[in-house]
């Protein structure tokens, strides 16, 4: 029975999310960007953009400049996360890939760093006043959710173990279409909750700050204005102007 | 918005520029300057004159070089440079002598 | 009607550039700026006044907004409420008003965007801070989004790039979507659809002002420097702030474009049907406002059948000129495409001094000792020279090359992470004068910082927006008001022109 509505949950969630995002990233990619609005310091070139990117995405490098604080707490986080994610693809594969294994004890480990990135952030939300007065609920609720699954998961890491064996059997199965048995320890079952209400909520939160940032006209365009024209099949549209200047006008 | 002239309304906008440019006169100037609160001397005059012949000729006021350049020759050097120009119209001589002298407002960047 | 920055509490500099107040709700409030007359509105094809469906008219335009630019929709999404942003805006550091933050100023927006389009929004108001449009909203709107420079400070912090100048420019598009529009902008977009500049400069009274420019530089120099304007076939189209017609310190840095151009021989010169480089579309969000005005400039170029167009110091024209002229007039096949296309004033003077056609004596300036307020749209929106940075290294190249006294502000206050003068984005308005003196805190400390360390006396900005507002502001910090000069200003003084009378064949 709970094998069975954890399975839902999960197709269900997934659905969601990858449908959810792909319509926004579909959105955003096809919305129109009328004018070069590239903040500075622009690159001039393709390749300098991919490059600011790249230093945007994996050093989080205007944040860096912008606040040591925030930078510190978001870094640890998401890093973290990204790394007890890689660790969690034994769960997902039969024979666990090497390098897996081989990130799988920095892995567990980086449950703290989550956990401490994510309660950093939290106490700047509480104690910081400016960040407390930009605070809406989903602000809180958003980092009691990814507290709540970084938590819970640790404990099954450090304290009450769960059945893993049978999780990752359960996993394997779902990835195939077929429910099988999952242990039913309150705490994993709090877990997989909390992951598939994550994804769930992903494409209609501030989550969407993930595909967003790749999609920011401000970082993402080329300082080439001068030489390149962009016009908008909308702006195509607007009523031609006289070329010349008119009689009548005439200075 | 009005000013009073001797019982006679005369509109003016938020900023105290008269609405209808042709309802200036030296009495309603005046009245401007002391809800300016400043006190009208022959140099004022000089100024606001000016400035409305200026207007009569260009239908815009002048640039605020062109105006100290005018009234140096006029009046001379120490009546004709910037400084000066503050001391009578500390709100600058561009947009305080242009309320005065029933001008409208220069607008844009100045 | 007493003058409308007489209100008794005198700025103070703070400690520091960047400090951070303690916020005060409902600050700047009150601060509020002129609603333009029905005449001024539909003169920008806006309704005249608030329509009685403003709310629907008001939502429809979000929608179309979010579908037209990505942007628009891109930062109303993306933002995580990090707070990255929130020390970053010279009115909030100056009014201490959280509202001024930019994130917080983004909300104001947000919300209202989320309760209509967001399923959060919809099912979850008081989740997520969404909350429905009322009038109280839309008034709040006016006030805030009229404390914004879209300086764009902000977008360079933020993680994501968010920009609040876009926001600002897409609410004020709402707003005068549904016939609320600010005064000052609208007046003068009005005025220039009709005279051709923001000043409402007739043809007649801005080729006297020039002639008597012309005779200043002749008493100056001995030389007949020109400045001509409608002159057919002539090589350079120059496009300036009309400020640069009417106002100090402006005018003097017209005076030293024209030493530059005769020094260098060029043929050129002023239109007075396009004789305006801003392009107040921009601070109002308006695409098609902003495409008219520019279209002046393409016009002109045309009609004059000039071969190059060249832009004099104006920050926001700049913006719109270097990164949006080309999309929204061009395209420019008919100019000479071995110049960039349009070259900025600086570009043309540092050209003519690295190849040494121009002779400049940099002793003539030693009085001064120099700072260079990078502003912001030059700053963060554009660039000069074909080097990356080239915004912040061509002017200073200048400076440098014409006084031999010069002293950088400090590094978090100027080049990309330059402070708005205060006066920026459609502010520069006597209405919003307090605002305009708690904005331009930052900048005058940081002034302060190098005239205290490095005895600096005059600071240069390359905008006539700046200048104005410096050159207003700066007394009220105990600053002169020629502290404030035009980059030109200095060239001019420096550059010796070819049979000028100088101080040393007088001895």
């Amino acid at each position: 029975m709970i094998s069975t509505v954890y399975a839902v949950l999960f197709y269900l969630a997934t659905i969601l999310l990858v449908v959810g995002v792909g319509m926004r990233v579909w959105k955003y990619a096809t919305t129109p960007v009328p004018l070069n609005i590239v903040v500075s310091p622009a690159p001039r070139t393709k390749r300098g953009v991919v490059f600011r990117m790249f230093r945007e995405v994996i050093f989080f490098e205007s944040l860096f400049k912008s606040n040591k604080w925030i930078w510190i707490f978001a870094y640890l986080f998401h890093w973290g996360m990204l790394i007890v994610l890689l660790r969690h693809l034994r769960y997902f594969t039969l024979n666990t890939w090497w390098w897996v294994e081989i990130i799988s004890p920095i892995g567990r480990l980086m449950a703290f760093a989550m956990l401490a990135g994510l309660l950093g952030l939290w106490a700047r939300r509480v104690l910081q006043e400016r960040i407390r007065y930009i605070s809406n609920p989903s602000d809180h609720l958003m980092l009691a959710l990814l507290v709540g699954i970084a938590a819970s998961g640790a404990l099954m890491s450090y304290v009450t173990h769960t059945d893993i064996i049978m999780v990752k059997a359960y996993m394997l199965g779902l990835l195939r279409f077929r429910i099988g048995d999952m242990p039913t320890d309150p705490i994993l079952m709090v877990h997989l909750g909390l992951v598939a209400l994550l994804m769930i909520i992903f494409p209609i939160s501030k989550l969407l700050h993930v595909p967003g940032v790749f999609f920011a006209p401000s970082r993402t365009l080329v300082d080439n204005a001068r030489e390149k024209r962009r016009v908008s099949k909308w702006a195509r549209n607007l009523p031609p102007l006289p070329e010349g200047i008119p009689a009548n006008e005439e200075a | 918005m009005a000013y009073d002239v001797n019982g006679t309304a005369v509109e003016h906008d938020e900023e105290g520029y008269i609405t209808n440019l042709s309802d200036w006169s030296q009495e309603l100037a005046g009245v401007i300057a002391q809800a300016e609160e400043i006190e009208m001397t022959d140099e004022h005059w000089a100024v606001v004159n000016f400035l409305r012949d200026y207007y009569e000729e260009y239908q815009i006021a002048p640039a605020v070089r062109v105006l100290i350049k005018a009234i140096k020759k006029s009046m001379g050097p120490e009546v004709g440079n910037n400084k000066y120009m503050y001391e009578l119209f500390p709100y600058g001589p561009a947009k305080q002598a242009c309320k005065i002298a029933g001008l409208p407002k220069p607008t844009g960047c100045v | 009607m007493a003058p409308l920055d007489d209100k008794k509490d005198v700025p103070m500099f703070s400690d520091y550039p960047q400090q951070i107040p303690k916020i005060e709700c409902g600050a700047s409030l009150d601060t509020d700026t002129f609603k333009a007359y029905p005449e001024h509105n539909e003169a920008l094809g806006f309704p005249g006044e608030l329509l009685p469906n403003w709310k629907e008219v008001a939502i429809a335009k979000m929608g179309e907004l979010a579908k037209k630019n990505r942007a628009f929709q891109v930062y109303l999404d993306a933002c995580v409420k990090c707070g990255a942003c929130t020390d970053k805006c010279q009115y909030f550091l100056g009014t201490s008003d959280p509202k001024n933050m930019p994130v917080a100023r983004q909300d104001l927006l947000r919300s209202v965007y989320r309760r209509y389009f967001t399923f959060a929004g919809k099912y979850f108001p008081w989740l997520v801070g969404a909350r429905d449009l009322t009038k109280e909203v839309l008034d709040e709107w006016y006030t805030y989004y009229h404390q914004c420079s879209q300086c764009r400070r902000c977008a360079v912090a933020c993680p994501y790039g968010i920009d609040t100048a876009e926001i600002s420019m897409a609410a004020r598009e709402i707003l005068d979507s549904v016939g609320v529009g600010q005064k000052y902008c609208n007046e003068i977009i009005a005025k220039l659809k009709k005279t051709g500049n923001n000043l409402g400069l007739n043809p007649k009274a801005l080729r006297a002002t020039l002639e008597d420019m012309e005779e200043d530089l002749l008493d100056e120099t001995g030389v007949e420097v020109k400045i001509p304007l409608d002159v057919k076939g002539a090589d350079i189209l120059l496009i300036t702030p009309s400020a640069d017609f009417f106002a100090e310190p402006h005018i003097e840095g017209l005076m030293g474009y024209a030493k530059v151009f005769h020094s260098a021989g060029v043929s050129w010169t002023l239109s007075s049907y396009a004789s305006e480089a801003a392009n107040f579309g921009m601070f109002i969000g308006s695409y098609e406002n902003m495409r008219e005005v520019s279209w002046r400039i393409r016009q002109a170029a045309k009609d004059l059948g000039v071969k190059r167009i060249i832009f004099g110091e104006c920050g926001h024209a700049w913006r719109v000129a270097y990164s949006f002229l080309n999309t929204l007039a061009g395209p420019f096949d008919f100019l000479d495409q071995n110049y960039p296309i349009p070259q900025h004033i600086l570009e043309f003077t540092l050209d003519e001094i690295e190849s040494g056609r121009l002779k400049i004596d940099k002793s003539r300036n030693d009085e001064h000792v120099v700072t260079f307020h990078d502003s912001c749209n030059v700053a963060r929106g554009s660039a000069m020279g074909d080097k990356e940075g080239g915004q912040f290294d061509v002017p200073r190249a200048v400076l440098k090359a014409v006084c031999n006294n010069f002293h950088d502000m400090e590094r978090d206050t100027i080049r990309e992470n330059t402070f708005c003068c205060g006066g920026g984005g459609g502010l520069l308005t006597d209405d919003l004068m307090d605002l305009r003196i708690k904005g331009a805190k930052p900048r005058m400390t940081a002034l302060k910082q190098v005239a205290d360390e490095h005895g600096v006396n005059k600071m240069v900005a390359i905008c006539a927006i700046c200048k104005t507002q410096f050159a207003k502001v700066m007394p009220k910090y105990g600053f002169d008001m020629d502290t404030i000069q035009s980059a030109h200003q200095l060239v001019a003084n420096a550059v010796i022109l070819d049979g000028q009378e100088t101080e040393d064949d007088a001895e």
